[in-house]
């Protein structure tokens, strides 16, 4: 769901820019005393295996597919703060060095990808874990719910960054539905990965879990 | 995780990467919803027009798309790595 350079008109680019600026320096602040050497190493390594995740395309018979975003993922294994920052970094880099993602829609991308997909997705992750009371069945349940919702509203979100132009008029009623449609449906595999990674780590690696 | 797990997962996800960015992706004729909603509308791409990298599309010229994909892979982690060092390096001066 990254949004190509030309689909955006110049105030959405700027305000979403804006957007991504301002929660930065917050999730910084809110982080400003954990960037130690081993927080900073978990970053980096997350958002590399992400990267790559991500060039793997989920090939679906008849066109319409996706590939994994990762970003409730990321949130769930640290925090939504330092979640952004994982995020931000694979945004960065497809834009960047592969033009995956626009430049001008950089902004964009990282509200959708970084900033609702992980809160989203952590939200609903420590709801569980708390209504299970730190259940380990609750917490896989959660994953699944955070991967596949995050999913979900971040692709309504790029149907509403597309679908605001001012050159077009009904266009939200279009871009909206085909967005939730397909990201509600394909997003259960990100669901289904999430909570499968998150699975392994619990019990295989269970201090690399931190959210 | 034990890192040299990782750098075997990181490994495999590499080497298999190929099949499902570009060998199936290309058999589907691979397209994302963002892709639908927006020929709907008729927006324009501009990735082309204004595109600044050699690497476009994790593409690498000159080498065949399958191999390139796996090299671009690789740069992308690299680059990812070198900002984590410098990271590393900046939280490290600051105490």
């Amino acid at each position: 769901m990254h949004i190509p350079d030309g689909f955006l008109d110049p105030i959405s680019c700027a305000v979403t820019y804006l957007i991504m600026i301002v929660y930065g320096v917050y999730a910084y602040l809110k982080t400003k005393r954990q960037w130690t050497t081993e927080n900073i190493s978990q970053i980096t390594v997350l958002a590399s295996a992400i990267f790559v995740a991500q060039m793997l395309n989920w090939p679906i018979p008849g066109g319409t597919s996706l590939h994994f975003v990762g970003g409730a993922l990321a949130g769930i294994l640290m925090n939504p703060y330092f979640g952004f920052f994982i995020m931000f970094l694979v945004l960065f880099v497809q834009c960047i060095i592969f033009h995956d993602g626009g430049i001008t829609t950089l902004g964009a991308n990282v509200l959708n990808m970084a900033i609702i997909d992980v809160l989203v997705g952590y939200a609903l992750y420590k709801l569980m874990s708390k209504l299970g009371k730190e259940n380990k069945n609750y917490k896989l349940i959660g994953a699944f719910l955070g991967g596949w919702m995050g999913i979900t509203l971040a692709g309504i979100a790029a149907g509403i960054e597309i679908g605001i132009s001012p050159n077009f008029a009904y266009t939200l009623s279009v871009t909206v539905p085909v967005m939730a449609i397909w990201h509600f449906v394909l997003g259960i595999i990100e669901g289904l990965i999430t909570a499968a990674v998150l699975a392994y780590l619990l019990s295989k690696a269970p201090h690399m879990v931190k959210g | 995780m034990k890192i040299k797990r990782y750098w075997i997962l990181i490994g495999i996800l590499l080497i298999i990467s190929p099949i499902f960015g570009i060998i199936l992706a290309d058999m589907v004729g691979y397209h994302e919803p963002l892709d639908v909603a927006a020929e709907k509308l008729g927006l324009q791409d501009l990735t082309e027009q204004m595109n600044w990298t050699p690497f476009l599309d994790y593409t690498v010229p000159g080498i065949p798309d399958e191999i390139g994909y796996i090299i671009a892979g690789l740069i992308g982690i690299f680059v990812i790595f070198i900002i984590g060092y410098i990271l590393q390096y900046l939280a490290g001066r600051r105490k």
